[in-house]
């Protein structure tokens, strides 16, 4: 319980991936670009099995002032099947050198990081948690959570251009405006999904896309 | 408390895996549940879908293959299929549809690929399948 009770209360900030599908099919090649009010990265990660996917991430913290290159791990540890829903439960693990930026210029070091995420969607209504924990020697250690509900207004065929309305809140202790909240719309089809949004407290954008082949 | 996330974090991989463990044990059970589901949790079976490429198909004598599958919320998912049997030489036309939650397949005149291919090709996609119908029954919506 205790164990739990601190996940949820997982502090300190840190980037994490707000990807749908973080394991795609065996063979599947996935490019991602992420920013959102705390970082930005660009991620490629290849399926070597249903429940692993292995590729190389590249992150600016551009509040922490680093940089982390290296290779990231995601495993499927579980995905719930019906014919309506699909549930899943993923852990990932990564690291590379680290880079300071701006006033951290010039110091260097090890990066690791941990986490956890885990969805729920219909073809109608959405949810997910992910949370990540970071530790970067000299240059820091972090954690963040976040949470996402999100809602289709119409339902697409395949093929079609399928539309969300999300709303996400995370959770940065480190940070001045420690709460973010960042509504959000989503556009997929095919094998793109483009997610645009604001986030309210600090005024910084959100802009993710995935493209699967 | 940053180390004590950590160490609880490096521990989710060995449990997830006894799970895995799990779930593979009762591996043949789901192939055994796969006819039940098609009566039970599955609707109607809904008959193959009709595109440009499954009529074309089936027209040059390809056998019709319908697989109600489970978990189909998305694109991706219609992608993951798409890609998975496309690459299939038995495979003439393949087409995924969200709406019936099935994957239509036409395999090419003279080839096969068996009940047990189908679904671990889907499983590879990271799907599953409920039911499989071939011939006239994957031709027409079958009564609940």
């Amino acid at each position: 319980m205790r164990l739990l009770l601190a996940i949820a209360l997982a502090g300190l900030a840190a980037q994490a991936q707000a990807v749908a599908r973080p394991v795609s099919y065996v063979d599947g090649w996935t490019v991602i670009s992420e920013t959102d009010r705390q970082s930005t990265a660009l991620w490629v990660h290849y399926t070597l099995d249903p429940q692993l996917s292995l590729g190389w991430r590249s992150e600016w913290d551009r509040r922490a002032e680093f940089q982390v290159h290296g290779p990231q791990i995601t495993y499927l540890a579980k995905r719930w099947f019906g014919a309506d829903y699909q549930a899943n439960l993923y852990g990932f693990a990564g690291g590379g050198w680290a880079q300071g930026t701006g006033d951290n210029e010039g110091i260097e070091g090890g990066a690791s990081y941990l986490g956890l995420m885990a969805d729920w969607e219909t073809r109608r209504l959405f949810t997910s948690y992910r949370m990540r924990v970071t530790e970067a020697g000299v240059l820091g250690s972090y954690a963040m959570q976040a949470a996402r509900v999100g809602f289709a207004p119409y339902v697409g065929q395949t093929g079609d251009l399928h539309t969300w309305l999300m709303l996400e809140l995370d959770h940065r202790p480190q940070n001045d405006d420690t709460v973010g909240v960042t509504p959000l719309v989503r556009f997929f089809k095919g094998a793109a999904l483009l997610e645009l949004g604001w986030s309210i407290p600090d005024s910084q954008p959100l802009a993710n896309f995935t493209y699967r082949f | 408390m940053v180390r004590s996330l950590l160490i609880a974090l490096l521990a989710f991989p060995v449990a997830a895996q006894a799970q895995h463990h799990d779930d593979h044990q009762g591996a043949d059970h789901d192939a055994h549940h796969m006819e039940g589901m098609h009566h039970g949790e599955q609707p109607a079976g809904k008959p193959i879908a009709d595109t440009k490429a499954i009529k074309s198909a089936l027209n040059d004598g390809g056998e019709p293959v319908v697989a109600d599958v489970l978990g189909v919320v998305c694109d991706f998912c219609a992608k993951a299929m798409n890609k998975t049997f496309g690459k299939r030489k038995e495979v003439a036309a393949v087409y995924v549809d969200l709406d019936d939650k099935t994957l239509s397949l036409v395999l090419k005149s003279g080839a096969s690929l068996s009940d047990e291919t189908i679904d671990k090709l889907v499983k590879d996609a990271g799907y599953r399948i409920a039911s499989i119908r071939r011939g006239d029954a994957a031709l027409k919506e079958e009564a609940s």
